[in-house]
């Protein structure tokens, strides 16, 4: 139905962007799908190619009547003649621009829009052969939306300051706090006098101490409960595109939910599927099925015992091959991934240089081993070297002994922050000062990079320069577990010391199965299987290495696993990174343009957006969630509070995946400017409205800001 | 004011004269600022009472200035510990510690393998094809029978499990994307955690990713600095890390010995008693079927001591869930002990269930404690569905199926009987009525601690040789013989040498599983028996 409306109305040419009719416009598979204005530009370095992107930006922009109102009004704001150049290129038109120029000529009252997006998280709007359901993976086949996760020497990697709001904010989330403090205790203190038994578990009773006293509770009792009905809300099915979350309610404050029996799926942009293959339908969910039927659903054993199944050793050849590295085990759960392998690289007498907000399960990994520990401040490259200077000057504490070996143990792409690690300027320091470097891609591998690799590939450096890569499977892969690679040497020896190995259980089959799946989509399979995919644009990249990140060899794979065509040849995998890269950056400029507070790197596919206040927190979830916007397509987010952040920086958290088309991007963008006007989120200066952004969105991801 | 300029006239006389331009910079600079000190509101105040207060009390005004002095140094001073200003920092030249960068030289990340290592690291299985009873250990060979890895009902190879998951696959994927309190909370982790309350006949359980990461995260969930723990001298490899990371205070009993928990429990009464320290939280750790020799805990006299001396009782199910009882509830169920008297239940769906991951048991209080303060549940993505319906299914077995439990009890009698002919004290066979008194066995070379109704048996050598290497490369030698005469896999149990608490002796690993035929069990037994005496009897 849009479809139809859309050709009624798209009749414009396109004016600009210089696009040669000789060539296709939109190759199936193109290193970097920016405006073939850069394919021109071939011989040159990527600089100038971004320069010939800034010129397309700066063209003048027909004279619009900018309404900065909420997206209530997007009925009403005009047509760019960018919706009708990308509506009429692209074979699907923008759900979106469709539905607004159906209306154009119209009010539109918020009854038909919200009939016009009833179907919208499950029915794609156009014809697709594809066996995977529009629900777990949106269909979006418009070239233009694509983008290639690479390192631009021009952006910075990372912003030493990040933005700060006004000092009223700052100052008015402290207040809150003390408000929630200060009544906290009240409560307790009346609570305690008038109903005893409520308070009888937090209180020594029978000569037992309390299992968990008032003290240490009172965050979680007194705060985090008020936001209690934010987190942990229960779903089913699949972590796809959407979710689908049970309703519940709760009439005690929180302290207990009853199900209403309802169900409401909403857009998932929590969920950490970066390259979408957490799905039930398709070619890993078949490949998994297959792994089943032959080799059953159980990791019974320990890998040193009789489970190390010949699967196993397959997996874990993939996994070199695809990280780069010579050799890799791979582990039951990514946390004890970390919390198990530190334990066997570091000891007394060694020091681990660790990141502040490093991961838990490091902090849990580096305790156990009984080495030092040493904190620099957040990606700061400088506060690390002067911490290594201090730290090789004065050796170990008291006796000044040299230290044996000094690990520095760093998060490629941190989750709470969306910040990249400043690998270059880190592995300069590692030349210098001879440390080990741990590099853990819980989050960027499969995520960031031309080729999916993670931060090396992305900063195009050779992964073998960094002496151990860790990773989860959780993530980009839909499966579960964690990988450890590095020279042969070490994993070998890491298989005897390592406490998962000889303790922990073994992978299970058809989580095994969906690794080597959708790892080797995105490698793609070398012959005899299937031709691999020539990528002429690959010249474009600022360090193409065809050797470290090949196809994998057909061998790798198990015999009797049958991929589909489309996984074998790797255009699906490549397409996948290619959507997620387009999705991150647009999001994430968007976001800014609109004027909010937004961390982290903007190719990151993890975009924080800053709320400070607690109160805001619930509100945005809850509004995301029942939406007041005429579309009323609910949105889960993921709120973060202390003390997974410090206390004052609040936000919310996006996790796109390649499996948003553009639409759903808009959605959020006019969802977010919705709340944030209702919610005063916009603490930075708006220079965009949300339907300029929407319109612009190319232009925006192109953008060198 | 006034006395200022008045000094410097007076040092004209005294001070040579190149020194007179900067006394004179000095004292405009000192009129300058009590000039501008007299500007800010209130300083009149600030002067009348700094001289008053010395006037009255100078040790006072003197304690003032120390104390802010103190402020101010505590605020400038870095956040953590040994920020390079401590007693013990030397202060180097830039230069100084260029040199000592240079030279220092950082030990290989990794120690060269010792010979010993390779050999195990050869001595790994890899199975072609399905794992279960009958394996394959190299592309199309010979299957053998697989006593090495944990399957006790047979679930390993359950037909129903298998459909259970393929179809929960079809609708839910494989993985979860997130943990549980991001939206990795499904309903069917919700349902089976109902499950197997219900099943233990406890208020509520949770479920963790992995079996290993349950046990230490659950102690360190509870057990904090200044608590106590006492721990069974040989309690399992995750217990020994969970009691690591708690940093509580860990007093260890003898393994196995009730009066020395006793013991120990007096003695940290009367330590308490006589510090007059304040109430804190006490815990038991125990397995219910050790990992490290098979040992049975004895649950109703710790579940007295615990009550006497109020300490609440962790116990690791890992290996017994499943495999102990008429139902395979674990050790609650084998001395028919309501398991709300336990605190803390932790199991692993791994080794009992043949899936994967674990859960924790016990009340509501302690387990919506876990949710928010345990942090392998909290950093972690949640369990894949697929895993935790087929846990369902298999719990649902167990129920309903009691008869998983005394095949598996026939075949470890079977087993356990073949054996102990060169056990020292021989097990009478009831069938034959000979030999009831348990006698001396003078052809005895092996000793086996594992509980009758274990079917985790470990093996250890009466007369070992004098190195532990040693006694590992026989064991190797012995699961190597077996392999290659009987066609039984099982394994000398692996250890982390140097990681461990307290080394383990070296020992093989038998694994029963009810699924086995009787016949293949004792075939199994017998050709143990024979390369035990062949190996191990002819060092004597």
């Amino acid at each position: 139905m849009p479809r139809s409306s859309r050709r009624s109305s798209g009749q414009s040419t396109p004016t600009n962007i210089g696009s040669p009719p000789s060539k296709p416009l939109f190759p199936t598979v193109s290193l970097r799908s920016s405006p073939p204005s850069s394919h021109s530009a071939l011989s040159d370095p990527p600089k100038s190619a971004r320069t010939s992107l800034m010129n397309v930006l700066t063209r003048p922009r027909p004279v619009t009547s900018i309404s900065t109102t909420t997206a209530l009004s997007i009925d009403g704001s005009p047509l760019t003649p960018e919706d009708e150049f990308f509506s009429d290129q692209s074979t699907i038109s923008s759900y979106a621009s469709s539905v607004m120029s159906g209306m154009s000529s119209r009010q539109a009252s918020s009854e038909e829009l919200a009939k016009l997006y009833k179907d919208y998280l499950v029915k794609p709007f156009v014809n697709t052969k594809s066996t995977i359901k529009h629900s777990e993976f949106g269909h979006d086949n418009n070239p233009n939306w694509r983008w290639t996760s690479q390192w631009n020497p021009n952006e910075p990697i990372h912003v030493a300051e990040e933005p700060q709001p006004a000092y009223t904010v700052l100052l008015m989330t402290y207040v809150s706090y003390i408000i929630l403090i200060v009544f906290g205790h009240m409560r307790d203190f009346l609570g305690k006098r008038f109903y005893p038994a409520n308070y009888a578990h937090l209180q020594p009773h029978n000569g037992y101490a309390a299992l968990n006293s008032d003290f240490d509770s009172f965050y979680t009792r007194r705060l985090k409960k008020r936001l209690d009905d934010c987190f942990s809300r229960p779903t089913t099915g699949v972590a796809g595109r959407t979710i689908v979350c049970y309703d519940r309610v709760s009439n005690d404050e929180h302290d207990t939910f009853q199900m209403t029996g309802t169900t409401t799926r909403a857009l998932n942009v929590s969920s950490y599927n970066y390259l979408g293959f957490a799905s039930s339908t398709g070619g890993c969910a078949d490949a998994a099925e297959q792994a089943i039927r032959k080799y059953g659903i159980s990791g019974a054993g320990t890998r040193h015992d009789a489970s190390t199944l010949d699967l196993h050793k397959q997996c874990e050849g993939l996994v070199a091959r695809f990280v780069g590295g010579e050799s890799a085990m791979v582990v039951s759960m990514g946390y004890a991934t970390n919390s198990t392998t530190l334990p066997a690289l570091v000891n007394k007498g060694c020091l681990v240089i660790s990141d502040e907000f490093n991961h838990a399960s490091i902090r849990f990994g580096v305790r156990l081993s009984g080495a030092s520990t040493r904190v620099f401040k957040h990606n700061d490259m400088t506060a690390l070297e002067s911490l290594l200077r201090e730290c090789i000057s004065q050796g170990q504490p008291r006796t000044h002994r040299p230290w044996k070996k000094i690990l520095v143990v760093v998060e490629g792409l941190y989750s709470m922050e969306g910040s990249l690690v400043n690998l270059p300027k880190m592995l300069e320091l590692k030349r210098r000062y001879k440390f080990y470097l741990y590099l853990d891609e819980a989050h960027s591998v499969g995520a960031m990079g031309p080729n999916g690799r993670g931060v090396c590939d992305y900063f195009g450096i050779d992964p073998r320069e960094v002496d151990i890569l860790m990773g989860t499977f959780t993530k980009s892969f839909g499966a579960s577990g964690g990988y450890i690679s590095g020279s042969k040497e070490l994993i070998d020896r890491l298989r005897l010391r390592s406490h998962a190995t000889t303790y922990a259980e073994s992978m299970t089959p058809p989580v095994l199965a969906q690794i080597i799946a959708s790892m080797s989509s995105i490698m793609g399979v070398a012959p005899p299987l299937a031709a691999p995919v020539q990528d002429e644009s690959d010249t474009l990249s600022i360090v193409s290495r065809p050797a470290a990140y090949g196809p994998a060899p057909s061998g790798a794979l198990p015999a009797w696993m049958n991929l589909p065509t489309v996984l074998l040849n790797g255009t699906e995998g490549r397409e996948r990174l290619r959507r997620l890269a387009f999705n991150s950056r647009y999001l994430s400029s968007g976001l800014r343009k609109l004027g909010f507070i937004v961390y982290g790197h903007r190719d990151s596919p993890i975009i924080p957006l800053l709320v400070y206040h607690p109160a805001k927190m619930r509100l945005f979830s809850n509004c995301m969630l029942h939406r007041i916007g005429a579309d009323k397509t609910p949105i889960v987010v993921v709120v973060v509070a202390y003390p997974a952040t410090p206390l004052i920086t609040s936000r919310v958290r996006f996790c796109l995946s390649a499996s948003h088309t553009k639409n759903d991007i808009d959605l959020l963008l006019r969802a977010c400017d919705e709340v944030g006007d209702l919610l005063d989120l916009k603490y930075a200066t708006q220079t965009m409205s949300v339907e300029e952004v929407i319109a612009n969105a190319e232009e925006l991801v192109a953008a060198n800001f | 004011m006034s006395d200022v300029p008045l000094r410097s006239q007076s040092s004209t006389t005294e001070i040579p004269t190149p020194l007179l331009p900067l006394l004179s910079i000095l004292s405009s600079a000192f009129l300058f600022v009590q000039d501008r000190f007299r500007r800010i509101p209130g300083s009149p105040i600030i002067v009348r009472y700094i001289q008053s207060s010395y006037q009255d009390d100078p040790y006072r005004s003197l304690l003032e200035v120390l104390l802010l002095a103190f402020a101010l140094r505590t605020l400038l001073k870095g956040r953590t510990r040994e920020e390079g200003s401590g007693k013990n920092f030397i202060k180097l030249t830039e230069k100084e510690i260029d040199d000592l960068v240079d030279e220092w030289q950082p030990v290989p990340l990794i120690d060269a393998p010792g010979e010993i290592d390779e050999e195990t690291l050869d001595s790994i299985p890899t199975i072609y094809g399905p794992n279960g009873i009958k394996i394959k250990l190299s592309p199309g060979g010979k299957p053998v029978l697989n006593m090495a890895t944990p399957n006790w009902t047979g679930m390993m190879e359950n037909e129903k499990m298998k459909e259970v998951a393929i179809t929960t696959l079809r609708s839910y994927g494989v993985g979860t994307c997130g943990p549980a309190g991001f939206y990795g909370y499904l309903d069917v982790h919700m349902r089976f955690e109902a499950e197997v309350a219900a099943f233990l006949g406890v208020e509520a359980c949770i479920m963790y990713s992995q079996g290993f990461a349950a046990i230490s995260s659950v102690i360190p969930a509870f057990a904090k600095r200044g608590d106590i723990i006492v721990a069974d001298r040989g309690v399992n490899f995750a217990i020994q890390k969970g009691l690591q990371i708690s940093r509580s205070q860990i007093r260890f009993y003898a393994h196995g010995d009730m009066k020395d928990l006793e013991r120990v429990l007096q003695q940290v009464e009367r330590e308490q008693k006589r510090k007059g320290s304040k109430l804190t939280k006490k815990f038991i750790v125990a397995e219910g079927v050790f990992e490290n020799d098979g040992m049975m805990l004895d649950l109703p006299k710790v579940c007295e001591l615990k009550k006497k001396y109020k300490y609440r009782l962790i116990l690791d199910e890992t290996q017994s869930f499943g495999m102990i009882g008429k139902h395979g509830r674990g050790v609650t169920e084998f001395y028919n002990f309501p398991a709300k008297e336990v605190d803390m239940i932790v199991g692993s769906m791994a080794t009992s269930l043949a899936t994967g991951g674990g859960f924790c048991a016990g009340s509501e209080v302690v387990c919506q404690h876990q949710r928010i303060n345990s942090s392998a549940s909290v950093f972690s993505a949640s369990l894949p569905a697929l895993l935790a319906t087929a846990s369902s299914t298999a719990v649902s077995l167990l129920q309903s199926n009691p008869s998983l439990l005394t095949s598996l009890a026939t075949n470890i009698a079977a087993f356990r009987h073949h054996l102990s002919k060169i056990e020292p004290v021989s097990i009478p066979e009831q069938d034959s009525n000979s030999s009831p008194s348990s006698q001396a066995n003078k052809d005895a070379i092996i000793h086996v601690p594992s509980h009758p109704s274990s079917a985790l048996i470990h093996i250890f050598l009466l007369n070992p040789p004098d190195t532990m290497e040693a006694e590992e490369r026989l064991l190797q030698e012995v699961v190597d013989e077996l392999l290659s005469t009987s066609g039984v896999l099982i394994t000398r149990a692996r250890r982390l040498r140097g990681q461990e608490q307290f080394e383990p002796e070296p020992s093989l690993k038998v694994c029963i599983s009810g699924a086995m035929s009787k016949k293949d069990v004792e075939k199994a037994a017998q050709g143990l028996r024979s390369a035990l005496i062949k190996v191990a009897g002819k060092k004597r």
